[in-house]
């Protein structure tokens, strides 16, 4: 697993990467921003670690890149900002996560081993049903090839109706494969899912099925 | 003059100069009528002397003697207000109306012109008299002619006349007044225009005032602008500097957290808990001071307008990357066009704190509701988590403390919010949300007008 770390902190670096490397990932450590985005442009990595705050180009432009040159492994953004004007312009450049400074170690390495499990597992990159497209790795869907960005529980939702296209899925089926348990409370939670959805990739997509549950409509109907 | 106010300084000055010109017009229309009337008094005293003056002629003694008398039928009815006189130092002859009295005889009758006066006369009249010497024969010996009438006539004439003019001079006056306060207005209706917009830059700070203002009040308005520019100049400066000052305390902080960690690797745990709890402090310490001074530029950059929903989309974005708010529906009511008076940075900053504290206790879903109701804005988040008992809802409120004092999370809570909060005239509050969490209210009055409505 190979990870790059962007930190021009020379304390902060070393301390890093000798953590992500008792953590068991093979790190690449570089301090400069032009650099990191050759480094990124050109290999795979399994994520990154990206500060900010760095000399030559800053954090932000080095993300964009990346995400521009069509690269979507996990981006984890260091930033001495905890102010969320920064934390909405990093999640729009791309960001996956964040963290702000100074981050307990362990909680670091847990976000980035959380971040890479959602990539991982996932052998088919893409699914398509009718119009809807959902991109397995970065956990977006595409709706005629509009990228729509989700949350973790639609996306979780979709996946769930996009095993039975063309067939209904009960309320408490969803919550349960979703949240893991189901109570009865659930079912209002997963109507207000449904409604944020058909709100971000268009209400005809996600169908009710009064009684039965939810289905997406396979598109040979 | 001591007068504060422009309007009342120029009315006041030009009411006391109009009254001035008024008050010297009615003097002169007075004096003009007053001459007039007098002339019109002589000529005709004049033309019944013509009748006298050739009749006249002396006796032996000096004593005057008229061979014809005026014809006016007043000269023979007594006290009827119409005299005449001849009179020598050797006698005097007299219209019948005089009766028993004579008019008083000027010492000094020069020449042969009528010169006119006015004397107390017989019967307790007024007089209007014009008197002449002649000479009636080749003796040289001189007779004093006088004719008068009387003057009350004139007076109340006169009398009628100011009383009028006077009246019509009052009338041009308030007419004249009214006209000032009209012009003054107008000229002070620029002067109100950028009062108006003055109001709208301290709602917004980024509103400037127009450039289309008349030439006299245009320096002011590009002053106001100037000073405006410089001081958002100054606060984006001041933000900066705040966040500059995060940076380069913080990367320290985490040098000095590295530093820990080895310290405790090589074997010296007791030092390296005991750093971490100052880096902890300090770190504390740092954002404390941070989100004051963001409370105090909110303050300083006035407020909004922001529309609400496109940067509640943008938190709720960031928030469903996490962790935990990955696994929440985030219900979004808020109508389109909805503004809050809040600058688009603070909106950001309290929306974070105040959605991911609700994303820290929801269970599974948090609901964020807007709307405009009986003149005030209200915004509403309710999660679906414990919520809060009533006692711990005050103590939430307090200055410094947070909504979970245990949970991770770098943001200083409510504290943050609450700063924010009264820096936009907003008030905050706590209840139970329908679904049994905690809801947070917060409120902003119209009294701030209309200035967050989203501009067309």
């Amino acid at each position: 697993m190979r990870v790059l770390l962007v930190e021009d902190e020379p304390a902060v670096g070393a301390d890093l990467a000798a953590a992500l490397g008792d953590a068991g990932f093979v790190v690449e450590w570089v301090r400069d921003g032009a650099e990191a985005a050759f480094l990124g442009d050109t290999e795979d990595y399994a994520a990154a670690v990206l500060d900010l705050g760095l000399p030559g180009l800053d954090g932000l432009s080095v993300l964009r890149g990346w995400r521009e040159g069509g690269r979507s492994f996990p981006v984890l953004v260091l930033t001495a900002r905890a102010d969320w004007t920064e934390k909405v312009i990093g999640i729009e450049a791309g960001a996956d996560d964040y963290l702000a400074k100074p981050f307990a170690m362990g909680e670091l390495i847990a976000r980035l081993r959380g971040l890479m499990r959602r990539v991982a597992g996932h052998l088919s990159a893409t699914v398509t049903i009718g119009r809807l497209r959902l991109d397995t790795t970065r956990m977006c869907a595409f709706v005629d090839d509009r990228s729509v960005r989700l949350s973790a529980l639609e996306y979780r939702f979709l996946e769930v109706l996009a095993h039975q296209p063309g067939r209904p899925v009960a309320v408490h089926a969803i919550a349960e494969q979703i949240y893991g348990t189901a109570d009865s409370g659930d079912t209002n939670a997963i109507e207000a899912l449904v409604t944020r959805l058909r709100r971000k990739i268009g209400s005809e997509l996600v169908e009710t099925r009064r009684g039965l549950g939810y289905l997406l409509p396979d598109g040979s109907a | 003059m001591t007068t504060r106010s422009i309007r009342a300084r120029l009315l006041l000055g030009g009411g006391l100069a109009i009254l001035l010109a008024l008050v010297l017009a009615g003097a002169g229309l007075n004096w003009l009528f007053q001459r007039h009337i007098e002339r019109r008094e002589v000529q005709s005293l004049e033309a019944k002397a013509l009748e006298l003056l050739p009749a006249l002629r002396l006796d032996a003694v000096g004593r005057p003697l008229a061979d014809a008398q005026p014809t006016d039928g007043r000269f023979a009815r007594p006290a009827s207000g119409l005299y005449w006189q001849a009179s020598t130092s050797a006698g005097l002859i007299r219209s019948s109306s005089l009766w028993d009295q004579q008019l008083p005889v000027p010492r000094a009758v020069a020449g042969t012109n009528w010169r006119l006066r006015r004397v107390d006369g017989p019967f307790g009249h007024r007089l209007f008299v014009i008197a002449r010497a002649i000479r009636p024969d080749a003796s040289g010996r001189v007779v004093v002619v006088q004719f008068a009438t009387d003057d009350d006539a004139s007076a109340a004439t006169m009398h009628e006349f100011r009383r009028e003019a006077a009246l019509a001079l009052l009338l041009l006056w308030l007419l004249l007044m009214g006209a000032a306060a009209v012009q003054i207005a107008l000229g002070l209706a620029p002067l109100r225009r950028v009062q108006a917009q003055l109001q709208a830059l301290r709602r917004n700070s980024g509103a400037r005032l127009s450039t289309d203002h008349p030439r006299e009040v245009a320096p002011l308005v590009d002053a106001i602008n100037a000073l405006a520019d410089a001081r958002a100049a100054d606060l984006e400066r001041a933000r900066h500097r705040a966040a500059d000052l995060a940076h380069s305390l913080k990367t320290p902080l985490a040098a000095m957290a590295a530093q820990s960690r080895r310290a405790r690797a090589e074997g010296a745990p007791q030092a390296a808990a005991a750093m971490d709890s100052t880096i902890a402090m300090a770190g504390a310490a740092l954002e404390a001071e941070l989100a004051r001074a963001r409370g105090a530029l909110a303050r300083d950059a006035g407020v909004g307008p922001t529309e609400l929903l496109p940067v509640a989309e943008a938190v709720i974005a960031v928030l469903e990357r996490t962790e935990r708010g990955g696994r929440l529906v985030f219900t979004v009511e808020v109508p389109a066009a909805l503004s809050l008076p809040v600058a688009t940075a603070e909106l950001t900053e309290l929306l974070g704190a105040l959605l991911e504290n609700a994303a820290r206790h929801a269970r599974r879903a948090v609901r964020i509701r807007a709307g405009e109701a009986d003149d005030t804005l209200v915004l509403q988040i309710d999660d679906d988590g414990p919520g809060m008992a009533e006692p711990d809802m005050a103590r939430a409120l307090q200055r410094g403390r947070r909504l979970d004092e245990a949970g991770p999370g770098h943001g200083l809570g409510l504290a943050i919010v609450t700063d924010l909060v009264e820096a936009s005239g907003g008030a905050l509050t706590l209840a139970q949300a329908d679904q049994g969490g905690l809801r947070v209210l917060i409120r902003w009055s119209h009294r701030h007008d209309a200035g967050y409505r989203p501009r067309q």
